[in-house]
């Protein structure tokens, strides 16, 4: 039976369009009362008191909680669940107000009154970094470096050289340096000397963050919540709480759009409220909530200098980087210190990246961290590159492209990556060979993912109508769900519409990753092919003692297990779970598990090329085409991975079409809903043209990798090489300022 | 989030909806599609103690004509005029700028009442209005008045309106034969408010030379702009090229539009000029074509 390799409908897909789909503001639980956030208004300041008579007084108020109230949590000062004496950034929430109704909740709160007594504010992270800078975080508040790897790309790489002395609201400094750098530009024929930026930008899911909690007989704590992580929710509320892991359960609920802002966030302070109050608590953010309190993807600013002989080969790159971290510490650097030494090969090499924080909403991880701000500046720079050395840009890094054997991104020497064949893919696609009509530009682009893995668990059940319910406990963010079923269809031999994926809660649910990190396929899919292949050699068990027949004669044809060759001899699978499960019966039930642990990533590799034309008088610039060509491995699911190439273009285009989290002096956003945030719609993008590569992985689940992350990155860069090369304009900022392409 | 308590009123009379008014004034507002208004109270932007519900008075609810003029009562909604085929036919401009509104599930409900009350700078049907000399029918308890655009539009989100008044109705004139219309704009993704847009009537003599045009801007300041310079410039002028550009120019003189993320003053600026280029050039072929 062929079912991986080929086209299936999403398993969810018809409720999801249909509006069918139970999100978790949709649950009720009898008695369930509602949280309202008092957000600070304020950047920077001294909390001097709250007064909440009023708010108190309002009618259907339960509870009103400060800071003050709540046991300490051992978290930086702006990520305490509520202020305590102080707040960081606007958005930081100060108050919960706990009411019979979502809207007595709002008035009460809109009647608490905060008095602040403002201290200096620090917005700018390249003032942040000056002598005598006021401090946002309190010392010693450091990068968390568990985050990085939780993604799938943290670095072990070592960091030489002695480490300079950190500027003032610097968290941490990535130092990475091979060879003599500046010897080396001294002597190179073209040298690239450029400054590039990318604003933050948020996630923006469908849906805005939403928990539920409830608070049990025996002590514990349920929570319903669209977690990518049920599992870190579990540990978190857990540790949080004092109490034993298994007293917490989280059930996992349809995740409206995630992209890496939904693992863990409001449950804290939810799970504190609601032992305190006893009762069963739902917290909903607004859009504009979300905007202020949801944690977005940092700003990054980077100063290149990249040098070449004149046959393109590379002999340098320095780059001076910094990330805007909000009021956190942060931890992209690493990962975007290792792209920017990794991808190509470059004997010198010396990078500095410095993780400031500043008086704003504290960062995340979004999409492929670290990535898309790397690639934007390394490949507009190759980009400026070719054009001073009249090369062809897809040449020029097929001059230098890493292949398998030499030291990746993580300094480990490369499995066989398929970087080359994505180069070859684009240098003979016909939006790159076609010839450019007056006015219009072909940009290219690369970009990669280094992927992550956790180790994975499954379960497999066969029901009494011969159907398979395959446990997991690793949501489904993507369509990988769909994915897992068509791996354990194919393995256990039942049509797909025979099984179903049954995400737990944790309390059930065998041990699975994050979905994050272009990892769910590819940690899970190992475990569920395990768990379907032994759930069919228990059946096979059974039968063979029935039929009195070898296991290897064995087949299972529609819902029978038969004697291969043999026509008149088999037995109804449902027969056989019978035996397996009625009283009385004779065979143990058939109750698989499936574990797996990838030893190595798989990383991915993508090609964007894209087509643009302008409007000389408004600046405005229309794709006229555009085509992702992205190694995937082994497409499990062909559109499916299509549909996550689609997405993740679109994401990545919106940094440069418009979207960015614009702050005035105040710290306040000016950005903080889809009004002024400008998200990119369908009039501003062409057909895209996905060309997948399958180029097995030699670890990877039936030779799949990683699909979601790779799409998100080298879209701003070949939109703005294919300008540059329109209109011979080159901007190094995104958004892309439109104005800058007025010629008239 | 939601909006903040508020009584409600839902009057199924015109008189009726003016009694509220003069009783309640100050402390209420008139909600008639509830596109602009609402998004302002769920933001808890606005506050309104008490919302006058006009969506059931019928007979603010037409698009006639009426001694050769356009009358559009103030809950037509968008959709109905972007539809309406004796729109289309004498004021192209209205069917043109409306199409620009939003998008179609917002003109479902939006109307053009709210429109001209809501006085948005970057609206489209303001500035539309402001080209074609339509005039505002008032009334209220006290009685009625018909306000010229220009006195209506006092500054941003500002009108001449008063506490105890409603907009009735508007009334658009006839135009010329031989006129051509245009409305042209320039916002990033389809539906966003206009960055800098412009609507341009141009009407042609017998000897093909323009013998009137009019250039309204939106996103040009306060609230519409008549360029009436360049308007002048225009009278008795070839249209062509060298004519178009240099009334444009001259209708973006001494403009400031505010400068934001979207756009500092210099580009918004420049986009209001070659709006107004591109409506001239478009208003003046078709002007050509309807006399040739
Ligand atoms: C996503 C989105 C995009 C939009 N894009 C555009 C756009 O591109 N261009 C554009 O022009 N508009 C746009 N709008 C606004 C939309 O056109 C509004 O419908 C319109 O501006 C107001 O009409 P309304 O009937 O909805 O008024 P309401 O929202 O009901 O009222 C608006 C204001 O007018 C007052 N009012 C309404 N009717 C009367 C009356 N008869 N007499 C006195 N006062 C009255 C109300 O009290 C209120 O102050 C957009 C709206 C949204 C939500």
């Amino acid at each position: 039976m062929s079912i991986v390799g080929v086209g299936h409908r999403r398993l969810e897909g018809a409720e999801k369009v249909s509006g069918a789909t139970r999100f978790t503001d949709d649950v009720d639980l009898p008695g369930l009362l509602h949280v309202q956030l008092v957000l600070s208004h304020q950047a920077s300041a001294n909390i001097r008191g709250i007064d909440l008579d009023a708010a108190r007084s309002a009618p259907g108020v339960i509870d009103i909680v400060t800071g003050a109230d709540l046991p300490s949590v051992n978290a930086p000062s702006p990520e305490k669940p509520l202020a305590v004496g102080r707040v960081f950034y606007v958005g930081q929430p100060v108050v919960a107000v706990i009411a019979e109704s979502q809207s007595a909740a709002a008035d009460a709160a809109a009647l608490v009154d905060v008095d602040y007594e403002p201290l200096s504010i620090t917005v700018d992270p390249v003032l942040a970094m000056r002598d005598g800078a006021g401090r946002v975080l309190d010392a010693d508040e450091e990068a968390d470096a568990a985050d990085a790897s939780m993604h799938g790309a943290g670095t072990d790489s070592e960091t030489n050289g002695a480490t300079p002395r950190r500027p003032a609201n610097v968290s941490s400094v990535v130092n990475l340096k091979r060879g003599d750098t500046d010897a080396a530009l001294k002597s190179a024929d073209a040298v690239v000397k450029a400054t590039y930026s990318l604003a933050g930008v948020h996630h923006s899911p469908m849906e805005p963050h939403v928990s539920m909690v409830r608070p049990e007989p025996d002590g514990g704590m349920t929570v319903w919540a669209p977690t990518q992580g049920p599992f870190h929710v579990r540990d978190e509320v857990a540790k949080v709480l004092g109490i034993p892991t298994y007293k917490v359960r989280v059930v996992p609920m349809a995740v409206g759009g995630g992209f890496g802002g939904k693992v863990t966030l409001l449950e804290t302070l939810l799970v504190l409220l609601a032992r305190r109050t006893g009762r069963a608590l739902r917290l909903n953010l607004t859009r504009q909530q979300v905007f202020a309190v949801a944690r977005s993807a940092p700003a990054a600013s980077f100063d290149i200098e990249l040098g070449a002989k004149r046959d393109g080969t590379l002999v340098a790159l320095r780059a001076r980087f910094h990330y805007d971290n909000g009021a956190t510490a942060g931890w992209h650097g690493g990962i975007t210190g290792m792209f920017l030494t990794g991808t190509y090969q470059c004997p010198n090499f010396e990078i500095t990246g410095y993780e400031v924080s500043t008086n704003k909403t504290p960062v995340e991880a979004y999409r492929a961290p670290g990535a898309p701000q790397a690639y934007f500046a390394l490949e507009s720079a190759l980009d400026e590159l070719a054009l001073q050395l009249k090369m062809d840009p897809i040449e020029l890094r097929l001059r230098n492209a890493t292949r398998e054997g030499d030291p990746g991104p993580d300094g480990k020497p490369l499995p066989r990556i398929a970087m080359i064949e994505c180069l070859e893919e684009a240098q003979k696609h016909p939006l790159y060979t076609k010839p450019c009509v007056e006015g219009e530009g072909v940009g290219i682009a690369l970009g990669s993912w280094g992927g992550a893995r956790t180790p994975a668990s499954a379960g497999c059940r066969v029901e009494p109508d011969g159907t398979l319910t395959v446990h997991v406990g690793t949501v489904d963010v993507s369509g990988s769900s769909t994915g897992l079923a068509m791996i354990a269809a194919e393995s256990f031999g039942v049509p797909l519409d025979k099984v179903r994926i049954e995400t737990s809660d944790t309390g059930v649910a065998p041990f699975g990753p994050l979905a994050a990190g272009s990892q769910v396929t590819y940690s899970m899919g190992g475990a569920v092919q395990e768990a379907a292949l032994e759930a069919r050699r228990q059946l096979l068990e059974i039968a063979t003692n029935e039929l009195e027949a070898a296991p290897e004669d064995l087949e299972i044809v529609d819902g029978r297990v038969t004697v291969r060759g043999v026509p008149g001899r088999f037995v109804e699978v449902t027969k056989l779970v019978a035996m397996s499960t009625e009283f009385m019966g004779k065979y143990r039930p058939i109750q698989a598990t499936g574990r797996s642990a990838v030893q190595a990533a798989s990383p991915m590799f993508t090609v964007h090329i894209a087509r643009v034309r302008t409007d000389a008088e408004t600046g405005e610039f229309q794709l006229t085409g555009y085509a992702a060509i992205q190694d995937v491995g082994r497409a499990i699911n062909p559109p499916e991975a299509m549909g996550q190439i689609h997405g993740g273009v679109v994401q990545g285009l919106g940094r440069a079409f418009g979207e960015q989290l614009a702050y005035n002096v105040d710290g306040q956003l000016r950005t903080s809903s889809f009004l002024d945030y400008e998200l990119p719609t369908a009039d501003q993008l062409p057909d895209i043209d996905v060309k997948l590569i399958e180029v097995a992985s030699a670890v990877g689940p039936l030779g799949a990798k990683g699909v979601g992350e790779p799409p998100a990155v080298p879209g701003p860069a070949a939109i703005s090489n294919a300008l540059a090369r329109a209109t011979g304009i080159r901007v190094r900022d995104l958004p892309l300022d439109r104005s800058a392409f007025v010629r008239r | 989030m939601k909006p903040a308590q508020f009584e409600y009123d839902d009057p199924q009379t015109e008189d009726e909806a003016l009694d509220l008014l003069a009783r309640h004034g100050d402390d209420c507002k008139v909600i008639a599609g509830g596109q602009s208004l609402v998004p302002l109270m769920n933001f808890r932007l606005a506050r309104p103690a008490r919302l006058i519900d006009i969506n059931r008075i019928d007979s603010l609810s037409y698009i006639r004509r009426e001694e050769g003029r356009l009358v559009i009562g103030a809950m037509a909604r968008h959709t109905h005029l972007e539809h309406a085929e004796e729109v289309a036919q004498g004021w192209p401009l209205l069917t043109e700028a409306v199409g620009w509104v939003g998008h179609a599930q917002i003109r479902n409900r939006g109307t053009i009442g709210g429109s001209v009350a809501h006085a948005d700078p970057a609206a489209e049907l303001p500035a539309a209005f402001a080209a074609l000399d339509a005039k505002f029918q008032l009334r209220s308890k006290r009685g009625s008045r018909t306000v010229s655009w220009d006195e209506f539009f006092v500054s941003e989100f500002t009108t001449a309106l008063a506490p105890d008044e409603l907009v009735a109705a508007v009334e658009v004139p006839a135009l010329d034969p031989g006129t051509g219309t245009a409305f042209v704009e320039y916002a990033r993704r389809h539906g966003d408010f206009a960055l800098g847009g412009a609507a341009a009537i141009v009407k042609l003599g017998r000897d093909g030379r323009c013998e009137r045009a009019t250039i309204a801007l939106l996103s040009a300041g306060p609230a519409p702009v008549r360029a009436k310079a360049a308007e002048q410039q225009l009278r008795g002028a070839k249209l062509d090229d060298s004519s178009i550009r240099a009334a444009s120019a001259e209708a973006v003189r001494g403009l400031r539009p505010t400068s934001d993320l979207h756009g500092s003053t210099e580009y918004r600026i420049g986009l209001l000029r070659t709006m107004t280029e591109r409506a001239l050039t478009k208003a003046a072929q078709r002007a050509a074509s309807s006399t040739s």
